[in-house]
């Protein structure tokens, strides 16, 4: 008779307070009942104020293992990307947070990680041990990354470069990534506004690319990079 | 509705929390042997009789003590309702533990449906109804059955349901039976002694397996426990039992000897039995602790393994002489 096949939580040995914070979370019966009403409102709110509409869909893979990148210019960036995804892959969509706005204060990660499901970054402190727990969570499968490759919210609306974070993350590996872009997103809701505005947002998917033959180095990361700013420019 | 002054004083009735005797002995003396395990465990640190890391070990096994005991007394002392909602708890964060360590919390449906499970007993158990109580494992049959396959996964279904089942006879039915106990008007004491005797069990074990324990119990699930361990934790725990159950129970069938003899050994038996099978359940998981909600002890599971058993065991012994809450209203919200 073969054995069971027993995978406990591979956050267990996380003292409590620190789960939040923890890379490697898995999402719960408590963050299943939090998180889906909640996406069923943020995805309600967005269709019904901004307008949603998505193009592209055809270019996500059929299984629930791939990183999104996109350009960055709002909040409302990560909820329309996860939005734009079927939801019964909810808990299984992980926006790549900054881990020094979401989750310095307590509150703050428990509703980023419980509301969100979102993973922290540290921006200036991220170890390459970070980015390797995120690189075997989407490996093993059951998880979309959503990463903004441009490190922060753009001020004008402009697309900045993009870091070679991304590449560190994908470069070698068998991870399809799906470029988007996103329009509108900046006008709604601007980094300096304090609530957003009812107008209208647009996502644009593209085609998956793959980076199974690029070298895991600097140069190689480097290239990932620029491959994947070209992609989302072209999206524009 | 029934809920008259008799029923309400039950539930709420924190004024008659120190009524019975028994109860008053039973805090006083572990509020007692807290403060002297504090100091012993400080004079012998003082004169350099234990090394740093014993030293660090007991002190954090007795800090997670010291509030443990009043977080378990303190529901019990101030009413039935507390009572029960604190076994509702209890039975949630061990299912929780539980979830976490088989890979179980992975279907969030199995899991719901445990988890109802579990509040559908704590509800029987409040409303005193014992027809739904003891439904409630069969109905927890058909629900888990059925609902595990409409995720349309037949891969996994055995593993899963199996495991949703255990989880819930487990920690769901057998510690539900601490909170249907809650129902009778001496649940103090009875409760109390329970408690206060498994633990005890678990020290009687530990004890007389140093002073004369040589042959290994169970070497390939458990190495530290020996067949005079767990002998001697029989003969000491029946002693202790047989002391509080004369004053717990008397006037009733089962304050005479025979009688007495035999809950003793059913607590020690069952607790025992309780932790190897805790012991077994992690060797099979391949984990040390089941969680490390406790300092110094492991998870809530690993503190509260004996209960399990002895929790079902202790009920239907107890209740084989003399009943539970025969006197009180039955049914009191679905009546």
């Amino acid at each position: 008779m073969e054995r069971w096949d027993y995978t406990g939580a591979k956050d267990r040995d996380v003292a409590p307070g620190q789960r939040p914070m923890c890379t490697r979370r898995e999402t719960g019966l408590v963050g299943a009942l939090v998180s889906l009403p909640w996406w069923i409102l943020v995805r309600g709110y967005l269709r019904l104020a901004h307008r949603l509409h998505v193009c592209g869909r055809e270019h996500l893979p059929l299984d629930p293992r791939f990183i999104i990148v996109a350009n960055h210019a709002s909040h409302l960036d990560a909820l329309s990307l996860a939005a734009a995804l079927p939801l019964r892959w909810n808990g299984h969509v992980f926006p790549v947070a900054a881990g020094d706005t979401f989750f310095e204060k307590p509150s703050a990660a428990w509703f980023a990680a419980l509301c969100l499901n979102a993973l922290p970054l540290w921006r200036r402190r991220a170890s390459g041990h970070a980015l390797t727990d995120l690189r075997d969570r989407v490996e093993a499968g059951h998880s979309v990354l959503i990463l903004f490759p441009e490190g922060t919210r753009s001020r004008d609306g402009r697309m900045a470069g993009f870091k070679p974070g991304i590449g560190r993350l994908v470069a070698g590996t068998t991870i399809p990534v799906v470029p988007a872009y996103l329009e509108g997103a900046h006008r709604a809701f601007p980094p300096r506004a304090r609530c957003p505005r009812p107008t209208p947002i647009r996502i644009t998917f593209g085609p998956p690319r793959f980076f199974a033959d690029q070298r895991d180095t600097r140069d190689g990361w480097r290239a990932v990079s620029a491959e994947l700013e070209t992609a989302v420019r072209a999206l524009s | 509705m029934s809920l008259d002054a008799l029923t309400m004083n039950r539930l709420f009735g924190y004024e008659s929390a120190f009524d019975h005797p028994v109860t008053r002995w039973i805090v006083s003396v572990a509020a007692a042997l807290l403060v002297i395990a504090f100091l012993l465990i400080f004079a012998l640190g003082k004169w350099g009789r234990l090394s740093a890391e014993t030293y660090r070990e007991l002190v954090a096994r007795t800090v997670t003590w010291a509030w443990l005991v009043p977080l378990l007394f303190l529901p019990i002392l101030a009413g039935a309702a507390w009572t029960m909602v604190g076994v509702l708890m209890l039975s949630i964060l061990c299912y929780r533990e539980y979830a976490f360590a088989t890979g179980l919390f992975r279907h969030h449906v199995t899991s719901l449906v445990v988890v109802i499970g579990i509040l559908a007993l704590s509800f029987a158990s409040v409303d005193h109804w014992y027809g739904f109580f003891v439904a409630l494992p069969a109905l927890g049959v058909v629900v888990l059955c059925a609902v595990s396959t409409v995720v349309d996964q037949p891969e996994g279904y055995i593993q899963r349901t199996a495991l949703g089942l255990f989880a819930f006879l487990l920690f769901g039915f057998c510690l539900g039976h601490l909170s249907y106990l809650a129902n009778d008007r001496d649940y103090r004491p009875i409760l109390l002694l329970l408690l206060v005797t498994v633990e005890m069990n678990d020290i009687f074990a530990y004890l007389s397996g140093k002073l004369i324990g040589r042959r290994k119990l169970a070497p390939r699930t458990s190495p530290g426990k020996t067949v005079g361990g767990a002998l001697g934790a029989m003969v000491m725990t029946t002693g202790l039992v047989v002391m509080l159950g004369q004053w717990v129970f008397s006037g009733t069938a089962l304050g005479k000897m025979p009688a007495l003899l035999g809950l003793g050994l059913v607590i020690s038996l069952s607790g025992q039995f309780g932790d190897l099978m805790l012991s077994s359940i992690k060797r099979d998981l391949g984990i040390k602790d089941i969680g490390n909600t406790l300092p110094g002890h492991g998870g809530l599971l690993d503190r509260f393994d004996s209960l399990l058993l002895a929790a079902p065991a202790y009920f239907h012994y107890v209740g084989y002489f003399r009943g539970f809450g025969l006197d009180q209203p039955v049914r009191i919200f679905t009546g």
